[in-house]
């Protein structure tokens, strides 16, 4: 009998309980796209604010002080000592770190002086775009050109395979009166002339690299003969933002508690993957840029804490607009009820009949809801950040439950009203 | 004739609203609560990004002041373009000078700048100890301070040439150890008058770094500004942070419109949803009435005007609701307060009156299209 009324009133009230499961459908789309979007938000800004380039500087242990300190006098004696430089072929165990996922890109700079039309020029070799392969069999595409993103860059990237190819900065470009596809002399700091170089790509830093010359590692190697040698590594890592463990961590990760410990080590902090790459690669130090680490931090908070407001805001005028919609059409069936109990109906079976029947509806709203929500969430992704908002199961339960208490808030304060009537007041027509 | 006719009108008008008090409770507040939406979002949405692009210049200055000759540049000069800024948008301007100095016959860079201003426009630096407060006290970077093994309240005594070739002896004394992991690890910071008593030479600096909070295109005309009123100076960007500022705030903006328009769409939609259901309900007053002999148009007239008072009540309190709303996440968020927009308050009343009105017309035409007999009868 129970099912057999619940059965007529939703087929029956078509129109009506339509209403109710498109506002629920609606609410829920809502709820489900920004919970989606919250969730994923900072992961997506985490990686737009890898535009800043790198967030951590990996140095040889001796050369970190004095490269640094004779900035002014070059110290070329000192910097040709081999224990003042990393060795190529342990970079790839940057990426076998813990946090190996979170390494988004580095590339390594050795920097040497040679002789542009008589004139002394920095040279710098780098990984452009170069492929790796990890002893883990992973494959691992990483370099410079992806790290800058802000250069402009006028022909192309060199390829880090060539043997004569280079890229000018734009300053030193226009002072050579040089371009893009023109081929011209280079002479190593002693003067030896070292052969004829193309230039494959002119580029505008803003910086001190439009005065620079860059070329493939290789290259610059081979120029300033340190075969397999670099002298520091840029890399940039998604992180999140410190907090007061971390700082602690940062002065000294001896002071921590064991739990303390294991807590940040297994936390993507900065401090905590600066530690990790010292610890596989001992001779190296690794500092932290905290112009880019501490403002991603305070960006990243932002942004995630607005996000969850606009959230509570989205739930809430949702949940306002489901129960309201309840309320309403509770309140509108009144003689339905007074017929139902005029024939003898108590109160507990009225109530469970009625909030059966608005579950049910909003159940049907609420899958249709969850998948255009989705659907929301993807087309907010894809237009703002490029990418899809990967769905989290954590916002399945999360809607469900919210579904389920306002749709029962809605009903209740009908429900108690429409107890209270008479059936004869209400049939009467009053 | 007409004057009785307005008069019923709005009888009746009063009689339906007071009458069912507790269904245009339920409206109302459904309307209140999209208008407060409403106005909430566009708020947010007109303010967020400004005050984003605040939060942006936490990585430091984006403009550069360099002298267009070879020399040093003149402080005055920098001044007077920095003047050219409206207090507002510039959060800080920084002098930097440059000098090498040695102790105990090892170089070191000494930089001269003013400790208050990197305070804004570098507020990333740690310092271990305190900021200099007294004469010659100074920062000193913090891989000198391990190398040398240097700690807060040690003096040393520094000796030098200036660009006169003159030479110059002092005494300092390091206050604090400041770390950034950028160049400043490799410096010593000292306040610029102090540097100046010490080289003896004075009003001068080799960059001028300027943090505005200003988009790329804004900073762009102030570089034309500067060129064309301050031609000893220059005026650079810098790149790596204007042009990423550019990318990742205009996709911040995005967010922010995307989402408002979802919900600004899902909430007029409920809105309109709350609306049907209660004129709905009546269509037996509206067979009623077609009976009693209503034309058609005047019924639709009545139940408009239900629609535009309801719309106009809700969007007036919801707009103040949403406005108060606007201003808790602006002062949770940013700790600053929303530049409230009074004059989309009425703005948000007509666009609630016409949703409302617009939801009311389609189940009034339904309505009426019935047979008044038929829905008296009860269907």
């Amino acid at each position: 009998m129970f099912w057999k009324i619940i059965f007529g009133a939703l087929t029956r009230q078509k129109s009506k309980l339509a209403l109710i499961a498109f506002t629920v459908a609606l609410g829920v789309s809502l709820a489900t796209a920004m919970l989606n979007v919250m969730f994923d938000v900072g992961d997506k800004v985490n990686q737009e604010l890898k535009t800043y380039g790198a967030n951590l500087n990996v140095v040889p242990k001796g050369l970190s002080i004095l490269g640094e300190m004779y900035a002014l006098d070059p110290a070329e004696e000192v910097a040709k000592r081999p224990e003042q430089h990393l060795r190529e072929e342990d970079l790839v165990k940057i990426k076998m770190i813990f946090w190996a996922y979170n390494i988004v890109d580095f590339a390594p700079y050795l920097e040497t002086k040679v002789m542009l039309g008589g004139q002394a020029v920095t040279m710098m070799g780098t990984w452009f775009d170069k492929h790796l392969t990890l002893p883990t069999g992973d494959e691992v595409d990483t370099g410079m050109a992806r790290m800058k993103s802000w250069w402009d860059v006028t022909g192309f990237f060199v390829r880090d395979d060539e043997t004569h190819g280079v890229m000018l900065g734009a300053a030193l470009a226009a002072r050579l009166n040089l371009g893009v596809g023109d081929s011209f002399p280079i002479a190593g700091g002693d003067g030896e002339a070292l052969g004829e170089f193309i230039v494959r790509g002119v580029f505008h830093s803003g910086g001190d690299e439009d005065n620079q010359i860059f070329v493939p590692l290789r290259l610059a190697q081979r120029i300033a003969g340190k075969p397999g040698l670099v002298q520091r590594v840029e890399v940039s890592a998604l992180t999140t933002p410190e907090n007061e463990l971390a700082r602690r961590a940062a002065q000294d990760p001896n002071s921590l508690s064991r739990l303390e410990w294991d807590t940040w080590y297994c936390t993507a902090y900065i401090s905590a993957i600066a530690y990790q790459i010292e610890e596989i690669m001992p001779d190296a130090r690794v500092k932290a840029v905290l112009q880019v680490a501490e403002s991603e931090g305070a960006i990243l908070q932002k942004t995630q804490l607005l996000m969850f407001l606009l959230t509570v805001l989205g739930l809430f005028c949702s949940s306002l607009a489901i129960s309201n919609l309840v309320t309403a059409n509770v309140m509108e069936r009144s003689t339905e009820i007074g017929l139902l109990k005029a024939l003898g109906a108590t109160t507990v079976s009225v109530t469970l009949l009625i909030m059966t029947e608005i579950l049910i509806t909003s159940l049907a709203g609420g899958i249709a809801g969850y998948f255009a929500g989705l659907g929301f969430a993807q087309i907010i992704g894809r237009a703002v950040f490029g990418s899809a908002v990967t769905a989290k199961m954590l916002v399945v339960p999360l809607v469900a439950l919210l579904v389920l208490l306002v749709t029962l808030a809605g009903s209740l304060p009908a429900v108690r009203m429409l107890l209270l009537l008479r059936p004869t007041e209400v049939l009467h027509g009053k | 004739m007409m004057n009785k006719n307005t008069f019923f009108m709005l009888k009746m008008l009063c009689g339906s609203l007071l009458r069912r008090r507790s269904r245009m409770a339920v409206a109302l507040f459904g309307i209140a609560v999209g208008a407060a939406v409403l106005l909430g979002m566009v708020t947010l949405c007109y303010d967020v990004p400004r005050q984003m692009s605040r939060e942006f210049r936490s990585y430091g200055a984006n403009m550069v002041l360099v002298s267009a000759g070879g020399e040093a540049l003149n402080l005055e000069d920098a001044t007077k373009a920095a003047g050219l800024l409206s207090k507002d948008d510039l959060i800080g301007m920084t002098p930097f000078r440059y000098i090498p100095i040695r102790n105990n016959m090892l170089p070191y860079t000494a930089v001269g700048t003013d400790f208050e201003a990197v305070r804004r426009t570098r507020p990333y630096w740690q310092i271990k100890g305190n900021w200099p407060t007294r004469r010659n006290e100074v920062l000193v970077g913090a891989d000198i301070a391990e190398y040398v093994l240097l700690t807060p309240g040690k003096t040393l005594s520094i000796d030098g040439r200036n660009s006169r070739q003159a030479k110059f002896e002092a005494d300092i004394t390091i206050s604090g150890i400041v770390k950034t992991g950028g160049a400043e690890d490799g410096f010593i910071f000292m306040s610029l008058p102090d540097m100046e008593a010490i080289t003896g030479e004075g009003n001068r600096a080799d960059v001028v770094e300027l943090s505005i909070s200003a988009g790329e295109k804004e900073l762009k005309n102030i570089v034309a500004a500067v060129r064309d009123r301050t031609p000893s100076l220059e005026a650079r960007l810098v790149k790596r942070v204007t042009q990423s500022e550019t990318v990742v705030l205009g996709k911040l903006e995005m967010l922010v419109y995307l989402v408002t328009v979802i919900v600004l769409m899902l909430t007029m939609i409920c809105v309109a949803t709350t609306m049907m259901a209660v004129v709905m309900e009546r269509r037996k007053e509206i067979g009623l009435k077609k009976a009693l002999g209503a034309e058609n148009r005047r019924i639709a007239g009545e139940f408009m005007a239900e629609g535009a008072v309801l719309g106009a009540l809700g969007g007036l309190g919801g707009g103040v609701c949403g406005l108060l709303f606007a201003r808790l996440i602006s002062e949770n968020v940013f700790a600053r307060t929303v530049s409230v927009e009074y004059h989309l308050i009425p703005v948000t009343v007509i666009v609630s009156v016409l949703v409302t009105m617009a939801a009311c017309l389609f189940p009034v035409r339904r309505a009426m299209d019935v047979e008044p007999a038929l829905v008296l009868r009860g269907e």
